[in-house]
């Protein structure tokens, strides 16, 4: 039961996570377009951890059964969370002038992709890809 | 890590990196602006081919960097997007909204001969 | 929902040539029941199965030689003996103790041999079970007065005899994915007219995975073949969904932000039709009518002209 995990407070980080989820997303045998989209799920994730929630913290694990592999992505934060989600969810909202597709955006790259998030609290991120040519 | 920018006649060819930090896009896009005025050049290629991820921050830089270089009266084409990238840019909603495009450094040079009329896809 | 039934998998490196990971084994060994008691019976039998294995085994080639097509396989009586003697080392390790990852790699290894010589499934069980009744016979007449010890041993027997199997069926399931996606990249077919010029002419039925597929197999032919122009020609496909549809509007996009024009020809009414009552929106896609048009408009594109005038050559830029 390996999780890997790596903290998230700046840019660097944003780089070595996405890495990371290509590294364990190789391990699992993904094409390398599915790889390029777990990748760029990550730096979105990453990025709105850096940008609002100063610091967090992303954990890799395998996931699924014997017919159906996955990489499972949570990230984790302390943060201001979020308080309307659905509006945080929709194409282009966003609160830094930025494009505000980070979230919904994510959400479109990975198979599963659930969001908890309390204001005063954090938010977390859970989003699953799973592996196709199983 | 600087983006390096290479002077070649009237144009200016950037390399982007992978990694780049908030800090390198901010003095990316000073340092070009600045040479596209300091050389008078009349077109940038903004090369992409060794990014194997192109998220929505880079994507807001480039297109800054593109409508900044237009205003300072000089054209700018992106070349070099990898497949994987295109595909997965499209899937997250991401556009270049009317930055030209070429396939890499030599279709954007040949690009650059041409005027535009063509290209209003 | 999704994420509270999903179990962490351990170790991902999977073993090589096969989609199977030491995780994924150690957990069917579980689910077979199969523990360090039976590891342990198998190995009190070592002996047992060490003295009856060559008469086994000759029973187990007599039975594969009354049948014609698996005849065919030994005709060389060399390779015969060679296979043979395989067949007692495999036997053997039924009851050597140790089935950890070395063994797993050998039984996937064995696996893929059976389908390179092209041995089919029902076969390799129809051979697997003549051994276990063999095997079987034999144990019961040498453990008479311990008909129990028989009975656990065989049981154990049979746990590992169905990892086995399932190891076999691993490297079966594996050459049939690696068809399937052979057969779906041919159905995907991205042709080069001349340089700079792709095209595309899909025939039958896009599913999604289908859809998929011609979109990852345009853009990497862009790519490598410097496409500045590809032409999709969907005369041959009878219906478009709308999912369908949005996926050729991203092929179309995506291969704009790598630098190249699609062009999508061959749109029969019956699609139009559809498309607009679904509200796809193909403003921002090239369509011409014909396959015809659409290489003239490409060729318009990429500044080559047909010009009868004797001095220009054809197709220059
Ligand atoms: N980890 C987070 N903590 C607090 N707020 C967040 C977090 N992630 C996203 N948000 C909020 O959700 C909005 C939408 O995020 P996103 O879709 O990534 O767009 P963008 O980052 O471009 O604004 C953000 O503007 C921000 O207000
Ligand atoms: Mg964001």
């Amino acid at each position: 039961m390996q999780e890997i995990r790596i903290p998230i407070c700046s840019d660097t980080d944003i780089v070595a996570a996405r890495k990371l989820g290509r590294e364990m997303g190789t391990k699992l045998g993904f094409s390398s377009s599915e790889l390029t989209l777990i990748a760029t799920a990550i730096s979105e994730i990453a990025r709105n951890m850096v940008t609002y929630a100063h610091d967090g913290v992303i954990s890799f694990a395998a996931v699924g059964t014997t017919n159906k592999r996955g990489l499972l992505i949570v990230a984790e934060d302390k943060g201001p969370g979020i308080a309307d989600l659905s509006l945080a969810l929709q194409d282009g909202y966003s609160t830094s002038k930025s494009l505000g597709l980070g979230l919904p955006g994510a959400k479109r790259l990975m198979d599963e992709f659930e969001i908890d998030s309390k204001p005063g609290v954090g938010t977390v991120i859970k989003m699953i890809k799973w592996n196709r040519r199983q | 890590m600087p983006v390096p920018i290479l002077k070649q006649g009237a144009l200016l060819i950037a390399t982007l990196q992978d990694a780049l930090t908030d800090k390198d896009w901010l003095d990316f896009q000073f340092e070009l602006t600045k040479l596209v005025g300091v050389h008078r050049s009349t077109g940038v290629i903004l090369d992409l081919t060794v990014l194997d991820v192109l998220d929505s921050f880079a994507t807001k830089s480039l297109r800054t960097i593109a409508e900044m270089v237009k205003l300072r009266g000089a054209r700018a084409i992106v070349v070099g997007i990898h497949p994987d990238v295109a595909f997965t840019m499209v899937q997250l909603g991401l556009t270049l909204h009317g930055i030209e495009t070429g396939l890499d450094l030599e279709d954007g040079i040949s690009l650059m001969k041409h005027p535009t009329e063509f290209r209003s896809h | 929902m999704v994420f509270k039934d999903t179990m962490h998998i351990g170790n991902l490196e999977q073993f090589e040539g096969t989609d199977v990971t030491p995780g994924e084994i150690s957990k069917r060994k579980d689910f077979l029941q199969f523990r360090d008691a039976d590891i342990e019976r198998l190995l009190e039998i070592r002996q047992f199965s060490q003295e009856h294995v060559e008469s086994i085994v000759e029973e187990f080639y007599h039975h594969l030689l009354s049948f014609p097509d698996t005849k065919e396989f030994f005709r060389d009586p060399r390779v015969l003996a060679r296979v043979k003697k395989a067949q007692i080392d495999y036997f053997n390790q039924l009851t050597a103790g140790n089935y950890s990852d070395d063994y797993v790699r050998g039984r996937l290894k064995i696996g893929r041999v059976h389908q390179n010589i092209g041995l089919s499934f029902d076969t390799y069980l129809g051979a697997y079970r003549r051994y276990l009744e063999s095997f079987f016979l034999r144990l019961f007449d040498a453990y008479r007065s311990e008909p129990e010890k028989a009975v656990n041993s065989f049981l154990s027997m049979l746990k590992l005899v169905f990892l086995d199997i399932s190891l076999a069926m691993d490297s079966y399931l594996r050459t049939i994915r690696l068809q399937t996606e052979a057969i779906r990249e041919l159905a995907t077919p991205v042709l080069q007219v001349r340089q700079g010029l792709l095209i595309s002419p899909i025939i039958g039925l896009i599913d999604t995975q289908r859809a998929r597929q011609l979109t990852e197999s345009i853009l990497r032919s862009i790519r490598e073949q410097r496409a500045k122009v590809v032409v999709i020609d969907i005369t041959g496909v009878p219906l478009v969904d709308s999912k369908v549809a949005n996926h050729l509007v991203q092929t179309v996009e995506a291969a704009r932000l790598m630098g190249a024009m699609v062009i999508l020809t061959g749109i029969s009414p019956e699609i139009a039709q559809t498309l607009v009552v679904l509200g796809v929106n193909l403003s921002t896609v090239r369509t011409v009518g014909d396959l015809q048009g659409g290489l003239e408009e490409a060729e318009r594109y990429l500044g080559y002209r047909l010009v009868k005038d004797d001095k220009a050559t054809p197709f220059q830029s």
